[in-house]
């Protein structure tokens, strides 16, 4: 194995559960082919990376194959499948009550329910403990639209959960 | 929520502020119900993702698949051997070298003394509280500071844009000598990299000592040995770093 093929493995492929916990909240249906595209363009790309910390690069490139496709998908017209559940909805566990459960699957659904921009910057922030500046450096946003956008995120977050918690105890 | 101060309260409850800034925000709060309030609020929510969003992991098998994909991209065209043997053998090779390589490179030796000095020093700059003797990001701060306190010029330059922050020089003891020692921090890693005049009774490479990864090399006459916590590939990066520099 040559020293870049390494030197990738080392500093790249650690960061596959990262690219793909962000492609499914970003695509739902195609995340798999969208990782696959996203890591060979990051290791076509990899010479040209000169960073130390190869998370926050993997992920622009995620986000940045997901948006292609998606509108490559929208000029084709192609309709993708109708979304349902396909995103993340919790698997039962036999350990949680039933409360809990609901919780969970409330939460999750109040998450997907937020628009891309706001979906992605809390993802980021919360599921893979970035900063600002990380953030920033994966959205290509500056950062005080990080910070509105975490905001916006979590204030809607916190409307729609609420709701679901009034609905859930009528 | 309509304090003007909400974005700062979220920032602080996102451990983005400095102790400074972090003080005055809690000044703010224990006078302003309203963001009292915002950082309850944001407390609750992360403390529902923590528990309950779901964090997507791909199928056992994803990673063969991609590592499958990268070793079709990255194989020579001309190889002409069946694709089945060509993909089973070059994962079989890999393995196998990457076996050794690491045996070669992170195989501590024991005769070396150095390497062990000088991950006894790291430590103790760690624990003690002598981690710094001048603190500047400034390489034209830090860079003069070692004239006349260590025998040699250290090559001094800040990364902060790759992510190592030059964070200050401090003069240290390796060996029963005098070392130009530069600090770099690297998100909560901290890395120093010793430097001395070569007298050719050390050689370079890679070691592990007490989980301490250390990296060393010649150049300019000096040996320069960097270490730290973090993992093998990014002391790699700021070794090129520095040497790209000099």
């Amino acid at each position: 194995m040559d020293d870049r093929r390494r030197r990738f493995e080392q500093l790249v492929l650690p960061h596959l559960d990262a690219a793909y916990n962000l492609a499914r909240w970003l695509a739902a249906t195609d995340a798999d082919d969208v990782v696959q595209d996203a890591m060979l363009r990051a290791f076509r790309a990899f010479d040209g990376f000169r960073g130390a910390d190869a998370r926050p690069w993997l992920l622009a490139i995620v986000r940045n194959c997901h948006y292609t496709a998606a509108s490559r998908r929208a000029k084709r017209k192609i309709v993708p499948l109708p979304e349902g559940d396909e995103l993340p909805t919790d698997a039962p566990d036999p350990e949680a009550s039933a409360i809990e459960a609901d919780e969970a699957r409330r939460l999750n659904q109040a998450i997907k329910a937020l628009p891309d921009e706001f979906r992605e910057a809390l993802v980021l922030r919360e599921m893979e403990n970035m900063s600002y500046r990380q953030i920033a450096e994966v959205t290509g946003a500056p950062m005080g639209t990080v910070m509105s956008r975490l905001a916006r995120a979590r204030s809607l977050l916190r409307e729609s959960w609420r709701l679901e918690v009034k609905e859930a105890a009528r | 929520m309509s304090c003007e101060r909400a974005l700062e309260v979220q920032a602080y409850v996102d451990g983005e502020l400095d102790a400074a800034a972090s003080l005055a925000i809690e000044r703010h709060l224990a006078g302003c119900a309203e963001c009292r309030e915002l950082r309850a609020q944001l407390q609750e929510l992360r403390t529902a993702m923590t528990k309950h969003a779901r964090y997507e992991r791909p199928e056992p098998e994803f990673r063969g698949r991609i590592e499958a994909a990268i070793t079709r991209e990255g194989a020579p065209k001309r190889v002409k051997s069946p694709a089945f043997w060509r993909g089973a053998l070059s994962g079989a090779v890999a393995t196998a070298m990457a076996a050794t390589i690491a045996l070669f490179v992170f195989l501590p030796s024991p005769s070396d003394r150095m390497a062990d000095d000088i991950a006894a020093a790291h430590l103790r700059s760690l624990v003690g509280n002598h981690l710094i003797d001048v603190a500047s990001s400034n390489h034209h701060v830090v860079k003069p500071w070692f004239a006349g306190r260590a025998d040699i010029a250290p090559p001094v330059s800040d990364f902060a844009q790759q992510g190592f922050q030059l964070a200050g020089g401090r003069i240290d003891f390796v060996n029963g000598r005098r070392a130009a020692v530069i600090v770099y921090r690297h998100g909560g890693h901290v890395v120093n990299v010793f430097a001395w005049r070569d007298d050719g009774t050390v050689r370079p490479g890679a070691h592990r000592v007490n989980g301490y990864q250390l990296l060393s090399w010649k150049e300019d006459g000096l040996v320069l040995c960097a270490v730290s916590d973090m993992a093998p590939g990014e002391l790699r990066t700021l070794s090129d770093l520095i040497r790209k520099e000099s």
